[in-house]
């Protein structure tokens, strides 16, 4: 179904992975002088969004001609890859603790786009994460969101749109960027130079984020945690209720890395699921495929769907601030449990 | 070089011009034709319904310089020329998101005063006017109330309630509404007519459905689609903007959970989502369509339906499938995995879930006749616990056996145990009896509507036990509640409610369960995840030492704690 927006138009090489319709879509755009004055870019975590809005901002402001932008050769491309371009600004959420987009950045952004462009022929702002603006900021950015000077074309990115005003949305081509195949991550992983069996793997544990799977690949430590993550939890299997609390007390001392964990879990555990209901060829931790088939066979599919449910209930709490220690406790008293109980 | 957005060449020049508002613009029209302007108006409605062209449109109607006052605005005369080129000094539009302060509502004050420079009266168009702070507001209401002849406010926001009443009070008010699919569809084809391109109905359909009522969204999406650059715009482009997929996929996927074909529809999902399809529009999609065809198995949904008829002949034959509460079912489970899908975490997994779940038989989730008093489930389909054993929220994490064996607070959710069936010993009795269980449930919203407390004590109780000469019985577990239910004044409560619900006069005794009773009740419904009770509970003993109960207990929940000192043997 993606393969229907390219005839007339050959695709210059955008340093992007997936995501062709909306390439195809910006650069046709770019190229025929239809571009609009703000895009918004969604999609989740390290999809690609600013990357995307990145070679964007290159092609709008490239000096090559036009069929081999953005070229990332010439001084505006090279400019923009440093973030230090005078016409291109990277705006992300300062705050308190870098997670808050404030009313002062947004009037930055107001002042600074009823200045003409210094070197290129467009004024560019990618605004991250604007979820993350406070109601005043993102009220603030309405109007010129609207109908801002022209040559400013503003590009912001979302993971959580549904937290946006409505009214920020639609005033905003949307390009909602979805899960980037795992063939294409894949391609990637190896075009970076990663083994075989890892890229394999990576591509899918990586769901479709081809952010994720680069740092995963250069990032030692996220391949550790994922093997010590899991073999924790195949332990715990096996474990009563004092170990189960002990290693609930030991997660909640570094809630900031549970999310992440409950999100490997859970991915285990939708192996198991897939396994069981018979769909072995879609699962993602490919190389314990011997551990998934025993453990498949030793729980019951209620056990399997109940504890899924638990997981993802945990993760929720975790968003909404509930107490990490509770919820790893909880949890972890749901996981089920290998020995038959005593008589 | 700059190329305007479709929504901003299309914005509406004229009050014929705007889609769907008509109420809005006959009465403004009127007012403009009688000369009986308001000095205030407001603006509200959903975004991209129209509420900033029409204030523009207003401002150009009030100081067109046509002669024949129906034709305002005319478009060609010098105001309205500037109006449309944004150089009107009279019209002054205020954004009063990014200047909300009461200093920018004091400079305006100031400035209200002075007459206007060319037209006839100075309009103030300030917009996104729910984001001006308090003391703005405040500083603004005098002016609202009464302003200088030659002034004109119009306020705009997407968000009313936020408007503090003083000022709403001051203006008059205009809603603006939705714009409906046909009228979307229409404008589209008017500007694809413009541009002199096609487009498939179907597609400016999925468009119209996409913006969901904001004509903003709709061109948005339009202008987005039409930098394609073909010729023609087909279903299929829309699908791939909007990561929607196939209506026959759809029907595919609810094919195989209606045969029951986990596998098949497991690797459908996952190829999907491989494809890039957005998932949470497929779960909407899915649920869509679940809706048309329990439309069809409930009835005449031919006409509730803008669907082709191969495809509701298809989803005539899936509705048999099902039966009507399995399709409710159906639709809720998969309801929830699209908002689930928010969370960006394991993309397919609560699809796959929902469909999972909604291939398993009914009988093991969704026993008919549960007691009376269950509470209905919230929210989410959750189904009854005795069957279900949902995961406890983390905020609640399960009581720790050797704490509390019998957890009152748990006490209201338990079905009746069979052990203790209710009795009558008359005919009379038995059919008033057979009443009280089957409207115990209104009894309690009844109850409910008159005293809150007694409610939450008749909720712990296990509901109507016997009728003795028209004294219903009701059995308690719990001290406290039974006591709290004999205070005179909320006994004559629920007497009065019974007696009125049973067409019957009367009354009521509350009677505590013996001790064995409360054993048979022990909560089956907590069982641990790990071993779902095989094994029957101990039968009914005459009253057990307590550390006895508590031992067995234990053991049914995790199976490892050690026996209470002293030990007393496990039950």
């Amino acid at each position: 179904m993606l393969a229907q927006m390219q005839p007339t138009f050959i695709l210059p090489a955008w340093p992007v992975v997936g995501h062709e319709w909306a390439v195809a879509l910006l650069a046709r755009s770019a190229a025929t002088e239809q571009v609009r004055h703000a895009y918004l870019f969604t999609g989740p975590a390290q999809v690609g969004k600013t990357t995307l809005a990145r070679a964007f901002a290159q092609t709008l402001n490239c000096q090559a001609s036009s069929e081999k932008r953005p070229c990332g050769l010439c001084d505006s491309c090279q400019r923009m890859a440093r973030d230090a371009h005078p016409d291109a600004r990277l705006i992300e959420p300062q705050g308190k603790s870098g997670r808050e987009l404030l009313i002062d950045q947004v009037r930055g952004i107001i002042h600074e786009a009823a200045l003409s462009p210094l070197l290129g022929r467009r004024k560019v702002f990618i605004v991250r994460e604007v979820d993350r603006g406070n109601a005043p900021a993102m009220n603030a950015l309405l109007k010129t969101l609207e109908e801002p000077p022209p040559s400013v074309v503003l590009l912001l990115t979302s993971s959580y749109p549904e937290r946006l005003l409505p009214t920020i949305v639609s005033r905003c081509q949307v390009l909602s960027l979805r899960p980037v195949a795992v063939h294409q991550i894949e391609e990637m992983l190896r075009a970076h130079g990663a083994a075989e069996e890892r890229a394999q793997l990576l591509a899918r544990l990586a769901n479709g984020r081809p952010g994720w799977a680069l740092t995963a690949l250069t990032d030692e430590s996220v391949w550790q945690s994922r093997q010590e993550w899991l073999d924790n939890l195949n332990h715990l299997l096996g474990q009563g209720r004092n170990e189960r609390l002990a290693y609930a007390e030991r997660m909640a001392a570094r809630a900031q890395e549970a999310p992440e964990m409950l999100a490997l879990w859970a991915s285990w555990w939708r192996d198991l699921l897939l396994w069981q209901q018979g769909c072995p060829e879609v699962v993602t931790h490919i190389d314990r495929r011997e551990t998934l088939a025993s453990q498949a066979s030793r729980l019951s599919p209620d056990q399997v769907r109940r504890f899924l449910m638990a997981l993802g209930s945990a993760s929720r709490y975790l968003e909404q601030n509930v107490n990490p220690r509770l919820v790893c406790e909880s949890l972890l008293l749901h996981l089920p449990r290998w020995e038959a109980q005593p008589a | 070089m700059a190329s305007q957005a479709l929504y901003r060449t299309w914005r509406a020049q004229t009050f014929s011009e705007i889609v769907g508002q008509e109420h809005v613009t006959r009465t403004l029209q009127n007012a403009l034709r009688a000369g009986r302007m308001a000095h205030a108006y407001l603006f509200s409605g959903p975004r991209g319904t129209g509420q900033t062209s029409t204030a523009r449109i207003l401002a150009k109607a009030i100081n067109c310089l046509a002669e024949d006052i129906s034709a305002r605005p005319d478009n060609s005369c010098p105001i309205c020329i500037a109006i449309n080129e944004g150089r009107l000094l009279d019209l002054i539009e205020i954004d009063a998101a990014s200047n909300r302060g009461i200093d920018e509502i004091r400079d305006l004050r100031d400035k209200v005063r002075f007459a206007p420079a060319e037209a006839r009266y100075k309009v103030y168009v300030i917009d996104e006017v729910h984001m001006l702070t308090n003391e703005a507001f405040n500083a603004l209401l005098k002016t609202l109330e009464e302003p200088p002849s030659h002034v004109i406010f119009v306020l705009a926001t997407t968000d009313p309630q936020r408007v503090p009443a003083t000022v709403l009070s001051r203006c008059q008010r205009c809603d603006f509404r939705r714009i409906c699919q046909r009228d979307t569809v229409a404008h589209l084809e008017r500007i694809l007519k413009s541009l002199n391109k096609e487009a498939e109905s179907a597609a400016l359909d999925e468009i119209a459905r996409a913006a969901t009522g904001s004509l903003r969204d709709a061109i948005s999406l339009l202008d987005q689609l039409l930098a394609s650059g073909q010729e023609r715009l087909t279903l299929d482009q829309v699908h791939d903007v909007l990561g929607l997929v196939a209506d026959e996929a759809v029907q595919e996927l609810v094919e195989h959970l209606g045969k029951h074909e986990t596998a098949k529809g497991l690797a459908l999902i996952n190829r999907f989502a491989e494809e890039g399809a957005d998932l949470r529009q497929f779960a909407r999609q899915i649920v869509g369509y679940l809706r048309g065809v329990l439309l069809l198995k409930v009835g005449d949904g031919d006409a509730l339906l803008r669907l082709p008829a191969e495809m509701i002949a298809v989803m005539r034959r899936q509705a048999h499938h099902w039966s009507a509460p399995d399709l409710v079912r159906a639709v809720r489970l998969f309801n929830q995995a699209a908002n689930d899908l928010r969370l960006n975490f394991q993309a397919q997994l609560p699809l796959e879930l929902a469909f999972i779940e909604a291939t398993l038989p009914t009988e093991t989730v969704a026993p008919a006749a549960r007691a009376p008093e269950e509470p209905a489930p919230r929210g989410t389909p959750a189904r009854p616990p005795a069957s279900e054993t949902r995961p406890q929220p983390a905020s609640a994490p399960p009581a720790l056996p050797a704490q509390r064996p019998a957890p009152t607070s748990d006490v209201a959710a338990q079905p009746v145990p069979q052990q203790i069936a209710p009795v009558a010993k008359n005919p009379t009795d038995e059919t008033l009896l057979g009443q009280a269980m089957e409207k115990w449930k209104t009894i309690l919203i009844e109850v409910r509507n008159q005293s809150r407390p007694a409610e939450g004590y008749l909720r712990s109780s296990r509901g109507p036990l016997s009728v003795e000469d028209s004294v219903l019985v009701i059995g308690f577990r719990n001290q406290f509640a039974k006591d709290s239910m004999e205070d005179p004044k909320q006994k004559a409560v629920v007497e009065a409610v019974v007696s009125r619900v049973l067409g019957k006069e009367t009354r009521v005794r509350c009677q505590m369960l013996a001790a064995n009773d409360l054993l048979a009740s022990q909560p089956v419904k907590h069982a641990p995840v790990v071993t779902p009770p095989a094994s029957p509970p101990p039968p009914p003993e005459p009253p057990e030492p307590i550390e006895r109960v508590l031992g067995r207990f234990a053991q049914e929940r995790g199976g490892q704690v050690k026996p209470m000192p002293p030990a007393q043997g496990n039950g």
